[in-house]
């Protein structure tokens, strides 16, 4: 097919205008904090009385500071282009206005190791691992369970993306992530209906554990032991654990907005217990939603990486 | 003389005699500089589309190890040191071992955490019961931490800490801070010298008439680089010369400095917190 000049101008033309209007739409879309986003919309209740937290929430997409399903890494929390604080702490972090210098994939991935790490909640092993912790985020590549695509096991999965609430059990899904931080698809089936845990002796160690479900109040508390040690227990920072973990997870729904928290129990590594920063998903508001399909998890970059460089 | 170029050589004349005013730098830019030099501000869209966030100081914790002299119940001794420090919360840990007079191998480890300050047996020591010794050293609080907030990274953040209180003076290519610290060490003055690429090369500091000398120092940085085996593009000091008066306390080349915001804690022992409340 021949194209006339004039037809090539003219789509030229109405290409550099559609451009033109889409950074304009972008540029005013651009978030420049990652705080969390307020609840709008009202709470839905499941016929028991209780929230219902059935949905795809995956709403928010960006990694901000990198990290996925996790707006307020490691507990820095952005609020503004000149206000940053830690949340634990509460200490003024200094923010600085970005230049115009372009960052290639080098200098944007120290970077984020570096934001990623910058927060003050690190859970206090004992003195005797101190050395053994850093040793292992020194060494993450080749240590990391998660980078030889086992999956990444539980509090470190994060918030599902998918939530199905039914009146005696609720189902997570959590789909495996490909490239920054590879991991294999997890789902895990929760029983609400009462019933106890099985004692820990008793189990054998798996990737999600044992997770047994109550409410107290609005708030979905998901008590989980029973674990394997192969996973680490935060996104970063060689959090390894026993098989004694015991994690106590929070689920909390206001309207569009799921907060989750957990706190993990651990004396034989732990001096005390350590709850994570608080994160926020938003419920995809798009009706309908599904989840795509994982890419398969199929390690092929190890065996090229010479620095000790990592997320 | 026509009259436009008497105005323009009055005003040249009259605006000569204000030069240190006018010229002096932007307090701002030249902290952003100094930051920018070391490192610390950093930004990533890695994984994002429509955020941009802002650059923040990336900066908290550190690990650096060095061999050198160093002044051991008042006399120079050769060492081996290694330093664990954070500014979120402020603390530092030096790791001292050096060979005593009879030949056997000597080790000491000086801990200082917010308004804290304790000797420890080994690290980590008393923890937990029956582990180690933590012995309460509350006489050298300031000392310790002048030692944190006196490294680079440390100048900078305090610099930006104190806000207006904070002055810019540049003279032949030299740009000093000047400004004071708070908290614990307030009453003490610190200077900074940065070099012709902002990095701080000199650091001195002056405390106040009820301070002890021992807090007047004067330390100098050089041999910058990124000498970490995780690479992250913070530049950091090959050789730490401390002083004290004429005496030098510190004269240490760095092998390894770790900067990736290493897993570095720095509880304080039940026993030290409890030492500090009956002071």
């Amino acid at each position: 097919m021949r194209v006339s000049g004039r037809v090539w101008l003219a789509t030229l033309m109405l290409a550099c205008v559609s451009t033109a209007a889409a950074a304009q739409d972008i540029q005013a879309s651009r978030r420049t904090n990652n705080a969390a986003p307020k609840p709008s919309g009202s709470t839905p209740r499941a016929p028991d009385g209780h929230p219902d937290l059935t949905g795809v929430w995956n709403g928010l997409g960006d990694n901000l500071n990198g990290v996925p399903n996790q707006i307020i890494n490691n507990g820095v929390v952005i609020e503004s282009e000149t206000s940053a604080r830690d949340l634990r702490s509460g200490l003024a972090i200094t923010t600085f206005p970005r230049t115009n210098a372009p960052q290639n994939n080098e200098v944007a991935e120290r970077a984020a190791a570096l934001l990623r790490r910058s927060g003050s909640n690190k859970p206090l092993y004992k003195p005797e691992y101190w050395e053994m912790v850093k040793s292992l985020d020194h060494n993450a590549n080749e240590e990391d369970p998660s980078n030889n695509c086992m999956p990444a096991g539980i509090p470190r999965a994060g918030i599902p993306s998918y939530i199905g609430q039914q009146a005696n059990h609720v189902i997570f899904i959590y789909p495996g992530q490909g490239g920054l931080i590879a991991t294999q698809t997890m789902y895990r089936m929760i029983p609400t209906d009462g019933r106890p845990h099985t004692p820990l002796q008793e189990l054998d160690g798996t990737y999600t554990g044992e997770g047994i479900g109550h409410w107290e109040g609005d708030t979905l508390v998901v008590d989980t032991w029973g674990f394997t040690a192969n996973t680490w227990f935060d996104q970063l920072g060689g959090y390894f654990h026993g098989e004694n973990m015991h994690v106590i997870e929070r689920f909390r729904r206001e309207g569009n907005t799921l907060t989750w928290t957990a706190t993990v129990e651990d004396p034989d590594v732990l001096l005390e217990p350590w709850t994570t920063t608080p994160r926020v998903a938003l419920l995809n508001p798009r009706p309908g939603a599904m989840l795509p399909e994982s890419n398969p998890c199929s390690e092929r970059d190890l065996s090229h990486i010479v620095t000790k460089e990592h997320h | 003389m026509k009259p436009l170029a008497l105005i323009i050589a009055l005003l040249a004349v009259a605006g000569h005699g204000r030069v240190d005013a006018q010229s002096a730098p932007d307090r701002a830019k030249v902290l952003r500089a100094a930051a920018d030099a070391l490192g610390m501000v950093r930004w990533s869209d890695i994984g994002t589309t429509t955020t941009r966030l802002p650059g923040i100081d990336v900066v908290n914790t550190m690990e650096f190890h060095g061999s050198g002299t160093v002044e051991i119940a008042g006399r120079p001794a050769k060492a081996d040191y290694r330093a664990a420090i954070g500014y979120n919360p402020p603390g530092m840990r030096v790791e001292l071992t050096w060979s005593g007079a009879d030949g056997r191998q000597q080790r000491a480890i000086q801990t200082v955490r917010d308004d804290y300050a304790w000797d420890d047996s080994e690290i980590g020591a008393g923890l937990i019961p029956g582990k180690g010794t933590a012995t309460p050293a509350t006489t050298v609080i300031r000392e310790r931490l002048l030692q944190l907030w006196t490294l680079p990274y440390g100048v900078v953040k305090a610099a930006i800490a104190a806000g207006d209180k904070t002055t810019v003076a540049s003279q032949g290519g030299v740009t000093t801070l000047t400004f004071p610290l708070s908290g614990m060490l307030s009453g003490i003055t610190v200077s900074a010298t940065l070099d012709s690429t902002n990095l701080v090369t000199k650091v001195e500091t002056r405390p106040g008439s009820a301070a002890p000398a021992s807090l007047a120092t004067q330390t100098d940085y050089s041999n910058y680089a990124d000498r970490a085996e995780v690479l992250t593009d913070i530049k950091t000091p090959g050789r730490i010369v401390r002083r004290q008066g004429t005496r030098t306390v510190l004269d240490v080349n760095v092998m390894v400095w770790e900067t990736n915001n290493p897993y570095l804690v720095f509880p304080v022992p039940a026993n030290v917190k409890g030492a500090a409340a009956n002071r």
